[in-house]
């Protein structure tokens, strides 16, 4: 309070002064942020005016309470600074944790709440698992169905061929007992309507030319 | 199609491990020719087969199954309508050999209960890699009362016998009249060429 005069008589030291701030910044500075070299530059400056005060016993019994102040001041301060880096080291860690856990959640975390008897398809997989084995049933019996038929013509073929069969004789529908292929019966019975169809077509393809 | 080329038709079906060899069994049985690239059946194939037994012509409608475990829903629904079953092994391969009780299982529990039944010991003709002794084979086929054959559809060993042993333990016991009886009947009306006398 009584400083400024005090200030100006200092003011020559001017080393202190090269920032502006000087030992006389430290306590303008809020305390929430004063740092030790700061309680170190403010006993610099008290120190020095009460030097200028001269040597009255009164002035160097409340020198000795001040230096025990402003030991108390560092103490807390350099505590305080302490608590402060651990506490921002914490939340650093914490910061690259939740980061961590953040960039491998959306990847890992369904996978990992899979249950036992599940799997997981890449859709993106040209050769991923798409039919259900319904469709692959039925496909196999249409297949196996058709092959069977096929077999069937490919004999008859044969008959037709050693002449065995006299090309006029029709067949019976003896083949629909056949349980090899239910559908054999069609076939044989598709022989009389094939003839009406193959006379259809014969029919119609002659109209139109 | 119209021409009765078989007084019989007898189904049979291959069961076994992926990899033993049923379908190179049955191409051997077939088409008299084995490939050595491995395809995995897909889910469930045949062929057909005539053969001529006791002078009655008997078609073998021989369905081949996939050994893989993910097809076992559609393989054993064609348990049911199987003659005659033939359970594959390789005898390189111990662990086709373990898995023959499961198989056992599963035609207990899929297939007609008077099903003939069969146990062939595949690629005996690999006898250098050999895990599976043949005694063992003949021991467990003996346990469940079933014939047993080592076969080598490679070497062409056994395959003929076997399919035919087969055809004709079915033979024995299928009565002449009933079960196939349609067939039987257009056979009876005149041999091969029976039928014409039937249809026209």
């Amino acid at each position: 309070m009584e400083e400024p005069p005090v200030r100006g008589q200092e003011g020559e030291d001017d080393e202190d002064d090269e920032d502006g701030a000087g030992p006389e910044g430290a306590l303008r500075k809020s305390p929430l942020q004063l740092t030790a070299e700061d309680v170190y530059d403010i006993s610099y400056v008290v120190g020095r005016e009460l030097m200028a005060l001269g040597s009255d016993p009164r002035v160097t019994r409340l020198q000795f309470r001040i230096v025990r102040v402003l030991e108390m001041l560092e103490t807390l301060v350099s505590e305080g600074s302490l608590a402060a880096e651990e506490l921002r080291m914490e939340r650093d860690n914490l910061r690259k944790e939740v980061e961590g856990l953040r960039r491998a959640g959306p990847a890992a975390g369904p996978e990992v709440n899979l249950g036992p008897d599940k799997m997981v398809v890449d859709l993106t997989d040209p050769n991923r698992p798409r039919f259900t084995l319904q469709e692959l049933r039925d496909v196999l019996q249409e297949r196996n169905r058709l092959k069977s038929q096929l077999l069937l013509a490919q004999e008859e073929v044969q008959c037709y061929k050693s002449g065995l069969i006299p090309a006029r004789e029709g067949p019976g529908g003896r083949r629909e007992k056949d349980t090899l292929v239910a559908q054999a019966g069609n076939a044989s019975r598709n022989k009389e309507e094939k003839t009406i169809i193959r006379k259809l077509f014969s029919f119609r393809s002659g109209k139109q030319m | 199609m119209a021409k009765k080329t078989y007084d019989l038709l007898f189904k049979l079906l291959l069961i076994g491990d992926s990899g033993v060899g049923k379908t190179c069994v049955l191409f051997r049985f077939s088409d008299d020719a084995f490939n050595t690239t491995f395809i995995s059946t897909i889910g469930i194939d045949f062929k057909i087969k005539t053969v001529e037994l006791q002078g009655k012509k008997i078609k073998l409608q021989i369905w081949d199954t996939a050994g893989q475990e993910r097809f076992h829903t559609i393989t054993t629904s064609y348990y049911r309508g199987a003659m005659g079953i033939m359970l594959v092994y390789d005898i390189t391969n111990g662990k086709s050999f373990e898995n023959i009780s499961k198989w056992l299982r599963n035609i207990d529990e899929h297939a007609n209960e008077d099903v003939e039944r069969m146990l062939l010991g595949n690629k005996c003709d690999m006898d250098d890699k050999r895990v599976v002794p043949k005694g063992k084979g003949e021991q467990i086929a003996k346990e469940h009362g079933i014939r047993f054959f080592e076969t080598s559809a490679k070497a062409n060993i056994n395959i003929e016998k076997a399919f035919l042993t087969l055809a004709e333990d079915i033979l024995r016991k299928t009565p002449v009249k009933e079960p196939n009886s349609e067939n039987v009947d257009i056979s009876s009306g005149g041999g091969v060429t029976g039928w014409k006398s039937k249809c026209c």
